[in-house]
């Protein structure tokens, strides 16, 4: 009984969720035809601030948020934070980076890093090989959305719908409504999910420290009197996650954030440099409902004491089966998936479009000149295949979770450090004419190969420091060496072809600009 | 060869001085963890680091603010 009821309002969620895809498409459609790429890949460039804010918060809080947030506040505590710490930082610097890429991107007709890095370089095999390394980083993602949604389901149906069949559902549903909608399908979904997210967090919030703990002071004060380990760092048996693991973690990851290709997907799809300012506001606003999840996971150390290992991921689906009716349970799950659905559909979308433009398109020859070449018959042939590579990348991460699930998980360790030692080849080059391709190659394959050496051989963190950081360093001096004492680039175009120039600031015109400030004075 | 073309300055060679703003995060999460990193005093019942750590993350919106609002004063010069 309480399995259908939970996996019946399960059903309908995804059901409007696959219905909401498709209606965004139509939407669009009804009002201007436009099939080509850049409307599948980055919504038209016409996203506003508030699907930017739910696109962006939507990437950003994963089913791990759910899961592993829950998980490691209950397994380590501390350590946890620097998620929050990492997402804030990053977005504060998005406010920087989110307008200068959305301009050059803008000005070139552009649509990923990989084609970012071909037109500044000039060099389109170098765009295809950051496709390349950046399908390797991002496959994990995808199957670790897969498993997690895979676990959220299984668990909230009570076990009526298995692991398996939870993992091919999470790929069908995400794979159909990503092919037919692109972007702007999942920043309609955003919007459900968001609402659910923050509805079920807000509610979770307040409901499980009374129905446990007598309230939150006395929720508050259990957890102070009997669990300090866990209130500071380096945490309870983290293993080496202290004060200098979370600094240098949290720097790293804030640098790589900006630039990861799924930010940068939400970030081409505005309307204007300026929503991505003002979304750089409101955006980090949202990292205070992190703090629900790992409160909840300590909380669940007291109601369901003793999970180990990766079972303290499902520390606070414990406590929700354990005092909610089937409904409400349904409703939590539903949130949860989402959390796995929209992630998985932008992650699958910008592998699409890396591979549809930087890899089969850079061999063509096709798109590569100035204007509107992503919207024209190259366009969309670019984007047909880019939408067979969603299904085969989709693919091959539900046969990998089914058939090798360890491959990946070991992939995944080296995915965010890794895509870390692309930051000089992009920031670096957008803003130093001088930085040369040599540079950025010699610096980012030092990198890699200091993230994978330290990782692979389980020396990460590397003296108490992210190895990550340590790689970016690496990278850095690498890269100026080769610019200094290396080739010298011979390329004819003007700087303001080549770097990202600060024209685009600020774009409002004058009535706008007096109304901002106006409104930026008085609210002071 | 440098075609630098009026306007046409790489970020941040303009003087942009309010997007120091946006380091604040990095102060408060990071810069002063060592003093931060306590259990006591316990504010609203909350162990002080991870008050200060929400304090943080209260604040970097506030920030990013302060920030635009440099720019949009810079703009209106």
């Amino acid at each position: 009984m309480k399995a259908t009821v939970a996996t019946s309002v399960f059903a309908v969620f995804m059901a409007l969720t696959l219905a909401l895809g498709l209606l965004a498409v139509r939407a669009r459609r009804g009002g201007r035809r436009e099939r080509g790429l850049a409307e599948w890949s980055v919504g038209g460039r016409s996203l506003g601030t508030v699907f930017i804010w739910v696109l962006m918060a939507g990437e950003s809080y994963t089913s791990f948020s759910y899961l592993g947030a829950a998980g490691w506040g209950y397994r380590f505590g501390a350590p946890v934070l620097y998620v929050i710490a990492y997402m804030s930082c990053g977005y504060a610097l998005g406010y920087v980076v989110g307008p200068m890429l959305w301009a050059y991107a803008r000005r070139h007709g552009l649509v990923g890093i990989t084609d970012i890095v071909a037109h500044r370089y000039g060099r389109p095999w170098l765009g295809t090989a950051v496709a390349l390394f950046a399908t390797v980083c991002l496959l994990p993602y995808i199957q670790l959305q897969i498993t997690g949604m895979g676990v959220v389901v299984s668990t909230i149906s009570y076990g009526a719908i298995s692991l398996n069949w939870a993992y091919f559902l999470g790929f069908a549903l995400t794979t159909t409504f990503v092919v037919v909608s692109g972007l702007r399908g999942s920043a309609w979904v955003s919007v459900l999910k968001d609402v659910l997210v923050i509805a079920t967090l807000g509610f979770l919030v307040v409901y499980v420290p009374l129905h446990y703990f007598d309230g939150y002071g006395a929720f508050l004060d259990r957890v102070v009197a009997e669990k300090p380990q866990w209130l500071t760092f380096p945490g309870h048996e983290s293993g080496g996650l202290g004060q200098g693991w979370f600094i240098s973690t949290t720097v790293v990851n804030s640098l790589t954030v900006v630039i990861f290709p799924t930010t940068v997907a939400g970030y081409l799809g505005a309307r204007s440099a300026d929503t991505l300012r003002r979304n750089a506001v409101y955006l980090p606003a949202y990292n205070v409902l992190l703090f629900v999840p790992v409160a909840l996971g300590m909380a669940a150390l007291f109601v369901v004491p003793g999970l180990t290992g990766t079972q303290s991921d499902l520390a606070l689906f414990k406590l929700v089966t354990d005092s909610l009716p089937a409904w409400a349970v349904g409703v939590i799950g539903v949130a949860a998936a989402l959390s796995s659905i929209v992630p998985m559909a932008v992650f699958m979308l910008v592998i699409g479009t890396m591979w549809g433009r930087s890899v089969f398109g850079a061999r063509s020859g096709a798109g590569a000149g100035p204007g509107e070449p992503v919207d024209g018959a190259a366009g969309q042939r670019q984007k047909r295949w880019s939408q067979l590579v969603v299904v085969a990348a989709g693919t091959l991460a539900l046969l990998l979770t089914y058939f090798a699930p360890q491959t990946l998980v070991r992939l995944s360790l080296i995915s965010y450090e890794g895509m870390a030692q692309l930051v000089p080849m992009l920031l670096l080059g957008l803003v130093w004419r001088r930085f040369t391709w040599q540079a950025a190659v010699a610096g980012a394959v030092a990198g890699i190969a200091l993230v994978c050496a330290a990782v692979f051989s389980g020396h990460d963190p590397l003296w108490g420091v992210n190895a990550g950081l340590l790689a970016l360093a690496l990278n850095v001096a690498v890269a100026l060496a080769v610019t200094r004492f290396g080739p010298r680039a011979r390329d004819a175009r003007p700087d303001t072809e080549v770097l990202a120039v600060d024209d685009e600031f600020p774009r409002l015109t004058e009535g706008d600009r007096a109304v901002a400030v106006g409104a930026a004075d008085s609210a002071n | 060869m440098r075609n630098q073309t009026p306007g046409g300055a790489p970020p941040g060679s303009r003087k942009r001085p309010a997007l120091l703003w946006l380091l604040l995060p990095y102060v408060l999460f990071l810069a002063v963890l060592p003093l931060v990193n306590r259990l006591t005093p316990t504010v609203f019942g909350l162990p002080f680091l991870f008050f200060w750590m929400l304090l943080a993350t209260v604040a970097t919106p506030g920030a990013v603010w302060l920030a635009r609002r440099g720019d949009l004063r810079r703009g209106r010069r």
